[in-house]
């Protein structure tokens, strides 16, 4: 131990912070890069000779893996598909930093819900789409979702998938839930699982109490936040989760929740007894969305992909193994004679009845301050 | 020139640990201090304002999941000190050919991940199991009740998940015990107990520390278990810092909580080796001399 004295301890320490020093410098020349670009200088991405290699970040069990095989083998585009999107806001924690840079990480497409579609492209983090290139995508895109409030000229998002969510309900054990209201009868103590997605959950409780969430106040946010905080604290709602209530739901640990009509779909099929149930007062109508970032370094191969799916026949092979609701026109009739069950579906093909109470998925009002109010108010209930 | 060189060895060997403890604690650690002391968002840039008062709201706003989050960890350690003790002793001297074998079945869970081990453990614990069955008409759990999704759950998890890193420590102080020291106990009249507590167990000291130090620390800042096991009421601090990093993107917040988080412990730490004296930890050396 004798040849470390009080001197060379000393140099040691002298030496190190020299090294931090050094670090510190170099990195402030290099800007933390936390701050946004905005959208001022916005790229259109380009179209041109699809072939090379394309890298897409999607969800999880949301394509047919037959459907990159097939793609791959018609257009001789190497595809590289990650499942790395679990949660919006996670997956904007992690892209954040690179996007912020103007570097897409070697992503070509990504998929998030239209709400994160609008924060990425506000923070310009997104490419302008050439609709010129899209002439597949525009011819069969369903007319409902042409013009959504947040991006009326699909200037820079095409729908993947839509969905909507409401009431999952084990029919056997709780059989008259039908209202999100349901939810805090103090019978199911216990028993009730909600969504950790603020946008999923607090828009129906709002409704449920007869507040129009699309005209909702910050307010009126709170008010439904502070209705699910005392369900916290009285026991009445066991969890939050994301699709896993389905396990829950399975084992009849759960008996209601708020969940997603395409899990409804899938569920359905294993266990008859758990349905999804569009709430009384109306459910909740998201789409999640293809973009294409800043820096995609092949963007002909991701328009190539866009219009290969926007294939009925292509998109119908999707909707036969995800069981959301298609943005594609001509698929149902593609099912019909493939697969009459899912043509009939009134989840997947849901009928005006079904969708009319319904209103498109909202963000809390307000500036960035405000959201994060929110935002994180929900959070508290969340870490009670 | 020799004697020059000489003198360079130590250095030349600390250096690989010193340039990757700066490269990956020292650079990040002063990093999050700084963001620790900023405000904005994520949007507009976060701008460095000397807010303390990101210290000051962590702390109040959250002092309940920290406490929550130290009462966890500590029972946690508690129960793996009470199992895993009896079961490092019997391996360390009454294993015989068994040892390698018991030592490996100790590590093996391992090789699964933590994340799989957790969400099994969703499976044994929930509602209609068979294990809380049990435990219900023993009564020791209400008829109306449940385990998952409570305290009880999370402890146990936790409990599970850090186990080995009882055992190992308390495996090595037992093992390298001098017998002819127990030998001596009994020639000297001691019976067996009184053997084990004025001479096993201070010797072992050493073990016992390091094996709470490895088991509270990680304890203390883990989220996974709550996920899976816990509810809504079970949130320990590493599941707000979580949030605040990855859902509401509140950089400052979150590293002023890790910050308030990394000195709670710190001290902790200094106090409990203040009390379980530096040579409970450095045993060995002290014996040496």
């Amino acid at each position: 131990m004798s040849v470390f004295t009080a001197r060379r301890w000393r140099l040691l320490g002298a030496l190190m912070a020299a090294v931090l020093a050094s670090f510190a410098l170099a990195a402030c020349g290099g800007n933390s890069g936390l701050s946004g670009s905005g959208n001022e200088d916005v790229t259109t991405a380009k179209c041109g000779d699809a072939s090379g290699s394309l890298k897409i970040s999607n969800w999880p069990l949301y394509i047919d893996p037959k459907t990159i095989k097939e793609f791959q083998s018609e257009t001789g585009i190497k595809t590289t598909y990650t499942e790395e999107v679990n949660d919006n806001n996670q997956f904007f924690g992690k892209v954040q930093g690179q996007f912020s840079q103007g570097n897409s990480g070697g992503r070509d497409l990504i998929i998030v819900t239209d709400w994160m579609a609008e924060k990425m492209w506000n923070l310009g983090y997104i490419q302008k789409l050439d609709h010129s290139c899209l002439e597949t995508v525009f011819k069969n895109m369903v007319p409902s979702l042409k013009s959504p409030a947040f991006d009326p000229d699909r200037e820079y998002t095409v729908p993947w998938q839509s969905g909507m969510t409401g009431l999952m309900v084990r029919e056997d054990l709780a059989p008259e839930v039908k209202s999100i209201n349901d939810l805090f009868d103090p019978k199911y103590k216990g028993k009730v699982t909600m969504l950790e997605e603020m946008r999923d959950t607090v828009p129906l409780v709002m409704a449920a109490d007869g507040v129009d969430p699309t005209t909702a106040t910050t307010e009126d946010w709170m008010n439904a936040i502070n209705k699910i905080g005392d369900a916290v604290k009285s026991g009445q709602i066991r969890r939050f989760t994301g699709n896993d209530f389905v396990q829950d739901m399975i084992k009849g640990d759960v008996v209601a929740a708020i969940g997603w009509s395409g899990d409804g779909v899938q569920v359905e099929a294993d266990n008859p007894n758990i349905k999804y149930v569009p709430p009384a007062e109306g459910c909740s109508l998201w789409s999640d969305n293809m973009l294409i970032p800043v820096g995609a370094p092949n963007s002909p191969a991701a328009y190539e992909f866009m219009n290969y799916v926007y294939e009925p026949k292509n998109q119908a092979q999707i909707t036969k193994y995800v069981n959301y609701v298609s943005p594609v026109k001509g698929v149902k009739e593609v099912l019909v004679k493939q697969d009459p069950d899912i043509a009939n579906n009134k989840l997947i093909f849901p009928p005006d009845s079904v969708t009319e109470k319904c209103f498109s998925q909202v963000s809390p009002p307000g500036d960035e301050e405000q959201q994060k109010e929110v935002e994180q108010a929900f959070q508290n209930v969340l870490t009670g | 020139m020799n004697t020059f060189r000489q003198r360079l060895v130590p250095y030349a060997l600390l250096g690989p640990g010193l340039i990757w403890l700066t490269i990956f604690f020292v650079i990040p650690m002063y990093y999050m201090l700084e963001l620790s002391l900023k405000t904005g968002s994520l949007e507009a840039g976060f701008q460095m304002t000397w807010a303390f008062s990101n210290y000051t709201d962590a702390i109040s706003q959250y002092s309940t999941q920290f406490w929550r989050a130290f009462y966890y960890a500590g029972i946690a350690s508690f129960f793996c000190l009470l199992i895993g003790y009896p079961l490092a002793y019997a391996i360390a001297f009454k294993a015989g050919r068994w040892k390698n074998l018991m030592l490996f079945a100790v590590v093996a869970p391992f090789f699964t991940t933590y994340l799989i081990r957790t969400v099994a453990w969703k499976t044994i614990l929930d509602d209609s199991s068979p294990v809380v069955s049990i435990l219900k008409t023993l009564h020791i759990v209400p008829p109306d009740g449940r385990v998952l999704a409570t305290s009880a759950a999370v402890i146990a998890g936790l409990t599970y998940n850090f186990l080995p890193f009882m055992v190992l420590p308390l495996f090595a102080a037992l093992e390298r015990l001098d017998r002819r020291l127990l030998e001596a106990g009994n020639d000297l009249y001691a019976t067996s107990p009184q053997t084990f507590w004025r001479v096993t167990l201070p010797l072992t000291m050493p073990g016992i520390v390091a094996g709470v130090l490895l088991t509270f620390i990680p304890a203390a800042g883990d989220y996974v278990n709550v996920i899976f096991l816990g509810g809504t009421s079970q949130a320990m601090i590493g599941n707000v810092i979580q949030s605040k990093y990855l859902v509401v993107n509140d950089y400052p917040d979150a590293a002023a909580l890790s910050f308030t988080l990394l000195a709670i412990i710190l001290v902790a730490l200094i106090i409990y080796i203040k009390f379980a004296g530096t040579s409970a930890l450095m045993g060995e050396e002290e014996e040496a001399h």
